[in-house]
């Protein structure tokens, strides 16, 4: 009993230390002091923890510190999936920090309508700022007419494809679905995994859903059924977007892609063994990284957007993909001060360095051209501003129950558990509890 | 005042910062938690709802409340298979068979996997158990070609955990019956052979029984940890694929973290509560039992 006593003794100390090293300091003041000098502590919290972004994140905010001698930034990097807990957790402690990352989509609408997102319209309606940023990305943040989030980069969806393997097959780029179904067979014929795919996080299958959605459904039809208050799923599109991808992945690529990760995958693209991958164009840094890529890739390979689909009853030609972006915390004490750091952080200097030493597109204008990106970022920039729609992943745009329900089913029905009806059963069940407890 | 009700009152006040903490930290959050699984709430909602047993209705009526239960269940009988059974074989084996000098060798080699992190180990059977990796290129040297993504199909992947966690496990529970082992002291053995007894039968007649309170120790600890277990799930599947993995610890953290369903997750944590709890006592009651036999 003793050694019970003193166990719980020692963790409920730790408990107690770890609360009070996590327990951030807001105690700062917002001084305009008459000079609209900023003074304070703020905290600021991004999902790139490694290096190669978050150096470029540290230089940001070292470079903003010297020039406000009076500011203090508390900055942490969690990773892409921790991070989606992690904020969670944060706001139900009531610790969410100034500056946090937000998916665009209802992930970023529970913050908002929790009140946990400060209303930014004010600092971007006509200003140089709000005028700086592109509006496609901008918009991706935008609620009931109101700005709430700060985009830091684009993304989207394309095919990067083998130039050797298509050559070697004797296809080219597709112009429309029909061809790159038919694309599959010679590159088989010709030794290739015709489409590399590893689904062993789910969210790979869900960037071909959130696209062949909006292929296959009206944008009107779609937005009312992923707002939590609206929900009904009815429309045949649905199906018919799991079943084309179904029967894609089934003819282009290898099975037992659940038990595959994304990153064994595009390995298997960059080694010379498959044709395409379907890719975020903020990937492109892995797929030029010189240390992690074979030299005879680097030269060899190109991208192309989703082919449309032929009468199909959604937006042709629409891109899946959305900005990353921050949200500031809607109850800090600092929130003038977190507004000037994001202003800094996007400013067209910083979005420059952003897109010179990671690749990243940028929603600032002109920072493409001032940071002379590379061909790739500048073709991937001009298929974004071109598309009629952008798509937001649908695992961040609908109702996290919903998103759950499609990642179970699609996983499902990759190993042929479950059909394409059962699928969008089990997803009207979890929109209709949504649409209940929303409505 | 009497010395010593002043000396109780004084021996009160020397237990009281340490009654406070547990009170605060370890009942107070199970009370909550209590409180809570009668509630519709989330981090995003400021107010929440009173719904009585609705989570427990819910819960009750979720196929994948069941899946993880027997997931936990098939979890606990094949650990305890492992882990209690044939470590014990395993521990009398490598004291009775094994050349001394072999024992030491032999004994590293099992341990090993126990001191690797379980994040490690995780990310090491993700790529061992991919459709082109280690695992089935072993079975193509037995002559069993495979294509199985063990842990990306409903039929396998729970398993392909479990198996990944006996492996990592199994020299752990060896190494605690070896040192029982060796407190048997050796007359017994050289009795039952003189009684004619061969190993197998020196096994069951003396070393089992001599072992008796280590395997129990051993079976709760076991069970217990087999309810609990949610590292090894994360570090691999994380439920997937379309939740067949999921285990009572998994699910209770997606419906609360994932699905943003806080009252849900309270009841799921009332469900391990209880199990972990009924474990306890009975490991509780064992220990009183065997304290009136002596």
């Amino acid at each position: 009993m003793k050694r019970i006593i003193g166990i719980a003794l020692a963790l409920a100390l730790a408990a107690f230390a770890a609360g009070c090293g996590t327990n951030p300091d807001n105690g700062g003041s917002t001084d305009g002091g008459g000079t609209g000098e900023l003074t304070g502590k703020i905290s600021f919290l991004e999902k790139w923890p490694d290096p190669q972004y978050k150096v470029i994140f540290d230089k940001i905010v070292a470079d903003y510190i010297a020039a406000h001698p009076g500011v203090e930034i508390d900055h942490q990097a969690v990773g892409d999936q921790p991070i989606k807990d992690q904020l969670r957790v944060l706001t139900s402690a009531d610790e969410l920090p100034d500056i946090f990352f937000a998916w665009p989509g209802d992930f970023a609408k529970k913050f908002i309508r929790g009140g946990f997102a400060a209303d930014l319209s004010e600092y971007l309606n006509g200003t140089e700022w709000g005028d700086s940023l592109a509006e496609s990305a901008l918009g991706a943040y935008k609620y009931d007419g109101k700005y709430y989030g700060i985009p830091i980069n684009m993304n989207a969806k394309v095919f990067a494809y083998s130039k050797s393997a298509f050559s070697k097959a004797g296809v080219q780029p597709p112009t429309n679905y029909e061809e790159l179904l038919a694309s599959c067979e010679p590159l088989k014929a010709s030794g290739y995994t015709p489409i590399a795919f590893g689904n062993q996080y789910g969210w790979p299958a869900i960037h071909y859903i959130t696209q062949l959605n909006a292929e296959y459904v009206a944008a009107d039809v779609r937005n009312a059924d992923y707002d939590p208050a609206g929900g009904a799923f009815v429309d045949p599109g649905y199906e018919k977007a799991l079943q084309t991808f179904k029967d894609l992945i089934d003819k282009c690529s290898k099975p037992g892609s659940n038990g595959i990760s994304h990153e064994t995958a595009q390995a298997e693209l960059t080694n010379g063994k498959a044709g395409m991958q379907y890719v975020e164009v903020l990937e492109f840094v892995s797929l030029t990284n010189t240390e992690t890529v074979p030299e005879s890739w680097l030269n060899d390979w190109d991208f192309f957007a989703f082919p449309p689909i032929a009468g199909a009853a959604g937006t042709p030609g629409a891109i899946t993909g959305a900005p990353d972006g921050f949200l500031v915390n809607g109850k800090s004490q600092n929130i003038a001060l977190a507004v000037d750091f994001l202003k800094f952080m996007t400013s067209k200097d910083n979005a420059a360095l952003i897109v010179k030493d990671i690749g990243w597109p940028s929603p600032v204008a002109g920072s493409a051209e001032l940071a002379q990106a590379t061909p790739e970022v500048q073709k991937a920039v001009t298929m974004m501003s071109a598309a009629p729609e952008m798509a937001i992943w649908l695992d961040t745009e609908t109702h996290a129950e919903v998103a759950q329900a499609y990642l179970a089913g699609v996983e499902s029905l990759l190993n042929q558990d479950l059909t394409p009806a059962q699928v969008m059963d089990s997803v009207r069940a979890a929109a209709a509890k949504v649409k209940a407890e929303n409505s | 005042m009497k010395p010593n009700t002043v000396r109780r009152t004084v021996g009160y006040l020397w237990i009281l910062p340490a009654l406070l903490l547990l009170l605060v930290f370890v009942y107070y959050p199970i009370v909550e938690n209590f409180r809570l699984s009668v509630y519709k709430w989330n981090a995003f909602q400021p107010e929440p709802k009173f719904v009585g047993l609705g989570n427990y209705e819910r819960v009750l009526a979720d196929p994948v409340f069941w899946t993880s239960i027997g997931n936990n269940v098939g979890y606990a009988v094949v650990s305890v298979v492992f882990q209690v059974g044939i470590a014990l074989i395993l521990a009398a084996v490598l004291e009775g068979v094994v050349a001394p000098r072999l024992r030491g060798f032999l004994r590293t080699i099992y341990f090993i996997p126990a001191t690797i992190s379980i994040t490690i180990v995780g990310l090491l059977f993700r790529i061992i158990y991919q459709p082109d990796g280690l695992f089935n290129s072993f079975l193509a040297l037995l002559g069993v070609h495979s294509t199985t993504a063990w842990l990306g199909e409903r039929e396998t992947a729970i398993w392909s955990v479990i198996a990944m966690s006996q492996w990592q496990n199994l020299g752990y529970t060896t190494m605690l019956f070896v040192v029982a082992i060796q407190r048997i002291p050796r007359e017994f053995y050289d009795a039952a052979a003189v009684d004619g007894a061969g190993p197998v039968r020196s096994f069951f007649a003396v070393t089992v029984p001599m072992v008796r309170e280590m395997t129990t120790l051993l079976m709760i600890v076991t069970i217990s940890g087999a309810f609990l277990v949610f590292n090894e799930i994360m570090a691999t599947t994380a439920g997937s694929p379309g939740n067949s993995s999921q285990v009572l610890g998994t699910w209770l953290y997606q419906s609360a973290f994932k699905n943003d369903d806080m009252g849900y997750a309270a009841v799921v944590a009332v469900v391990i509560f209880v199990i972990t709890f009924t474990a306890a006592l009975l490991q509780l009651g064992y220990g009183r039992l065997r304290r009136v036999e002596q």
